[in-house]
């Protein structure tokens, strides 16, 4: 499902060239529950973004969900990511200005998978999926922390996408709320889907089914 | 039922009322100044020709040496080309009501009130022989009323009492108050006419065919005066079309053009600013869309509907304000011109115009930043800082951050202003527009009453009196030294010519005249032996030193050397030569005269209207015929009464420059503190007070506002140039001196700062209030 080959990540900073990757190889299967796991500034996040698109490798070749994603371009990319990929952030990054359910119906909207009127029942679907259907007229800012990260899992997954991708899905949440986020993840990677997370929860990271730890840019 | 993005686009208008009400108004401000000054342009242009041409103006004029009969007019009928003729006597005379002053009079003989052919006046009923119907522009410089009785003196010396039956409306006039002479309309019979008054005999024609090609007018007006075998001294031909105050209508009418322009401009540039602004709060937004799969096209179209909705919302408000405002700044114009608005709307598609310029510039200025925004990477706009340098990657920045002796607040608020380049460019080209057009404004103004008082100052007596016919020096003279207030006297040579088809002034001072000094342009004033040398004023077009004036005096040719042309600020053609050079033309005695200028023991305004009563006075006892006698102030008055449209023109651009410049620095400088509520947040963790921060954010807006002045007054120097250039070349035929209004430079400083002072205070005082926890929170 992701294959990458020597990838590299050099940025230009004041300070001088910074190698985030030194030259990674990794192979992930379908339906494997992959933990990304590294000290602050290891180049977790930095191997997140170039498996979701949202960074270019400097060298190196990548393919994810059979796409050869450093060919894609701009547009193609968005919308690749649209139907291939499903996002998970620590602070949720859900639109402040669109319920609950607008949020879960916004890439459907973008991407056009579903007819316009099945949206909702899809939307309504996920979340119940996650436990926060209740909440699905609400704004975001009316719901908790572990609320929002359901929605933004619900979200991940409304395109229903083979591979999800979770950076610190848990780092802004308690233990309590973090364990039944990856009871969540453990489950949509029963159900086939690809999971990558990068985490610090060493506790959580224990029910994954591969752990991936960074060392200064390298897999250790 | 709305898409999800739809609906996010609606809601973040609606969501964010501050910010959205920041743009409209921004917008709305634009649109309005835009419409104002195009309602107004378009309608003025349209009513101001409507109401001249309805008059139905004379083609030519043929002033007769003898009667204009009933007969003759009916020869003119006939006369092929002519579409019409009619006979309309001028008499020359002043008119008093009261005790107070006599007051300069034209009076039009009408053959019939209920049948005017030609140069036509409104509200007209018959009148009765010892009756006068005053111009309506007129009736308040007399102090008359209607049903008053007032006195008209005619060259013949007769003095007839004549009530003022009513009031006309002559569109085709220029306005008495402003020409400082009174306009009236009289019978053909009127009591006026018994006596053996000098009156000018004119016959008007309208031609048929092109009614505004001059040539064929002269040939129409040759065949009338072929026709009707009278002996014709002159034919004017009014340039056709064109309203005898067109060069200021002109003026005042590319000033709103030109200001129009700037404020547009400015305009553009808020927008921008607010687009920008708006668009920088949505980076993340976008990346966040980004990340679940939004196309660079759907983002951009996302903003791009959402800058529509906010420019229809500013148009709707905007627009409809503009043209009421427009209509009542029309209506003031017009009545400043003598003319009346029939239709106060603007053209519809100049509305249609404004709405797609109203929709198509926030579109346009906001493709760069829409495009920033939707082709930012995911990564760059979920990182700290979008966009931002970090600071002290440029030297500039270093050499701030070496700038260690300055209070600290200051140099945060310094470099912080800085940081932010973009956003700094923007705020300081939109109050540097909006500075630069109203200093450029004010100038101007203050150019036009320099010239006037450069003017005044040129011609040092106080005092000029004409006669009714020639009189002997040494009368004039005599009669003179009986007033304690004249000082001094001189008694110049004064006559006329014809250059080709217009005719000039000739003006003959004492060789050593102290009373004459105009600003030359080109050349050198007379001096002594000058025998065939000239100088002209800028009125005379076409001519250079060395060249040859070709001029035709009383049936002969002459031709003088241009030695120099001079500047004035009427723009009639003035052909200055020594006495005897215009005598050797003309023939006329030396020791005659008809006109005199006096200088009197004082010199303000008071005085000068009291020596003129004294004057007229001592020359009425020695028997002279005062044909008019005015005061240097007066006349001044009547050239700055000529400039109150222009000038209120150039005020109107200067307060609508203060309303939508200040407007912008308001709603930029809000912003700039919206933007920066994080930070705010993060100064007061670290133990910033509500009063540190809220004075480093005032500072900021002072400091922006002061660069903005900088750029202002420098971009202000090429308008004024071109304006100065422009508006001179059009009203007087000769650019005016260009000159910075140190009130206007300094004037705008104050409004910049003072402004920037409170506009940043409020949502600072707002910023440094939020609790760290909803600072840093803040989105």
């Amino acid at each position: 499902m992701i294959t990458m080959q020597r990838i590299t990540k050099t940025y230009e900073t004041p300070a001088g060239a910074f190698n985030a990757l030194r030259g990674i190889d990794l192979e992930i299967t379908s339906g494997e529950f992959v933990a990304i796991v590294g000290k602050s500034g290891s180049g977790k996040s930095t191997l997140l973004n170039m498996v979701g698109g949202i960074d270019h490798p400097s060298a190196g070749s990548l393919s994810v969900a059979g796409a050869s994603i450093q060919n894609l371009s701009h547009n193609e990319l968005a919308s690749w990511r649209g139907r291939s990929i499903g996002f998970i952030f620590q602070f949720f990054q859900l639109l402040p200005t669109l319920t609950v359910s607008e949020n879960v119906m916004l890439p459907m909207d973008f991407a056009g998978t579903l007819p316009r009127n099945a949206r909702r029942a899809r939307a309504l679907q996920l979340l119940d999926r996650v436990g926060v259907a209740d909440q699905a007229d609400k704004l975001p800012s009316a719901l908790s922390g572990g609320q929002q990260q359901r929605v933004a899992i619900a979200r991940a997954l409304s395109n229903d996408p083979p591979v999800i991708l979770a950076d610190e899905p848990t780092g802004n949440l308690d233990s309590e709320t973090s364990a039944e986020i990856f009871r969540l993840f453990a489950e949509l990677a029963a159900d086939g889907k690809t999971l990558l997370v990068v985490t610090h929860d060493a506790e959580a990271a224990a029910s994954v089914s591969r752990t991936i730890t960074i060392v200064d840019g390298c897999v250790a | 039922m709305i898409a999800p993005r739809w609906r996010k686009v609606l809601r973040d208008i609606a969501g964010t009322p501050l910010r959205t009400s920041l743009a409209v108004a921004a917008m709305a401000t634009g649109a309005f100044g835009v419409s104002m000054i195009l309602s107004s342009y378009s309608v003025l242009t349209r009513e101001l020709k409507t109401t001249y041409t309805d008059t139905r103006p004379a083609s030519a004029i043929l002033i007769l040496d003898g009667a204009v009969t009933d007969a003759l007019v009916d020869a003119a009928r006939r006369v092929p080309g002519v579409a019409d003729a009619e006979a309309r006597p001028v008499i020359g005379g002043r008119l008093r009501y009261g005790n107070r002053q006599w007051l300069p009079l034209i009076l039009f003989v009408v053959r019939d009130f209920r049948d005017v052919r030609m140069d036509r006046i409104t509200g007209a009923t018959p009148i009765a022989d010892d009756e006068i119907l005053i111009e309506q522009s007129s009736l308040g410089i007399t102090h008359a009323n209607i049903g008053d009785r007032v006195v008209v003196r005619t060259s013949d010396r007769g003095e007839h009492a004549l009530r003022i039956a009513g009031t006309v409306h002559a569109a085709g006039l220029a306005p008495g108050w402003m020409e400082h002479a009174a306009t009236g309309f009289v019978t053909w019979n009127s009591i006026l006419r018994a006596g053996a008054g000098v009156e000018s005999q004119q016959l008007r024609i309208v031609v048929s065919g092109d009614r505004l090609d001059e040539r064929h007018i002269r040939e129409v007006a040759k065949r009338v005066e072929s026709a009707i075998g009278r002996n014709v001294t002159r034919i004017d031909v009014p340039t056709p079309g064109r309203h005898p105050h067109a060069a200021q209508m002109d003026t005042f009418l590319f000033l709103l053009g030109a200001f129009g322009a700037l404020t547009f401009a400015l305009s553009a540039v808020l927008v921008a600013n607010m687009i920008h602004a708006l668009l920088v709060e949505q980076l993340r937004q976008a990346a966040i869309m980004k990340t679940i799969g939004a196309s660079t096209r759907q983002i951009a179209s996302l903003y791009l509907g959402q800058v529509t909705i906010l420019a229809i919302i500013a148009l709707a408000i905007g627009i409809p304000l503009g043209i009421s405002a427009g209509r009542a700044y029309s209506s003031f114009c017009a009545s400043m011109l003598n003319a009346t608005i029939t239709n106060a709307m603007p053209p519809l598609w100049i509305i249609a115009c404004e709405i797609v310029a109203g929709i198509a510039v926030p579109l346009l200025v906001a493709l760069g930043p829409v495009w920033r925004v939707s082709k930012i990477s995911i990564h760059e706009a979920f990182s700290n800082g979008v966009g931002l340098r970090a600071f002290g990657t440029r030297r500039f920045d270093r050499w701030l951050a070496r700038r260690q002796r300055l209070p600290r607040p200051l140099m945060l608020s310094l470099r912080t202003a800085f940081h932010r380049r973009g956003r700094l460019l923007l705020t300081v080209a939109t109050l540097a527009v909006g500075g630069a057009a109203f200093i450029a404004a004010l100038n101007v103004s203050a150019a036009w009453t320099r010239t006037l008082d450069a003017d005044a100052r040129a011609r040092r007596f106080d005092v000029q009196a004409s006669f009714g016919r020639s009189y002997p020096i040494a009368t004039v003279a005599q009669a003179l030294a009986t007033v304690p207030d004249v000082e001094h006297a001189e008694y110049w040579i004064e006559s006329g010519a014809d250059l080709g088809d217009t005719r000039v002034s000739l003006i003959g001072p004492d060789v050593n005249s102290k009373l004459l000094a105009l600003p030359l342009i080109e050349g050198r004033w007379l001096k002594p032996g000058d025998d065939a040398a000239v100088v002209i004023n800028q009125g005379v077009t076409d001519l250079h030193v060395g060249d040859d004036l070709a001029l035709r005096i009383k049936g002969s040719d002459v031709r003088w050397r241009v030695v120099g042309i001079v500047k004035e600020l009427w723009p009639t053609k003035d052909v200055y030569a020594l006495p005897e050079t215009i005598l050797r033309a003309t023939g006329q005695p030396r020791d005659m005269t008809r006109d005199v200028r006096i200088v009197t023991r004082r010199h303000d305004a008071a005085s000068q209207v009291a020596a003129s009563k004294a004057i007229e006075h001592a020359l009425d006892r020695a028997g002279i015929l005062v044909g008019g006698i005015r005061a240097l102030d007066d006349a001044r008055q009547s050239f700055a009464d000529h400039l109150v449209i222009i000038k209120s023109a150039l005020i109107f651009a200067a307060l609508l420059v203060v309303l939508v410049g200040g407007l912008g620095l308001t709603t930029t400088l809000t912003l700039n503190v919206i933007e920066r509520t994080r930070e705010i947040g993060i100064l007061s963790a670290i133990g910033a007070t509500p009063g540190t921060i809220a004075r480093g954010v005032v500072i900021e807006g002072i400091v922006m506002a002061i660069l903005s002045w900088c750029v202002a007054v420098v971009v202000a120097v090429p308008i004024t140039f071109a304006l100065d250039a422009a508006t001179g070349r059009m009203f007087i035929r000769s650019a005016l001196d260009f000159f910075m209004s140190p009130a206007a430079v300094a004037g705008w400083l104050l409004l910049a700062v003072v402004l920037a002072a409170i506009s940043s205070f409020h949502p600072a005082r707002r910023a440094a209030r939020l609790t760290i926890r909803e600072a840093i929170a803040y989105e």
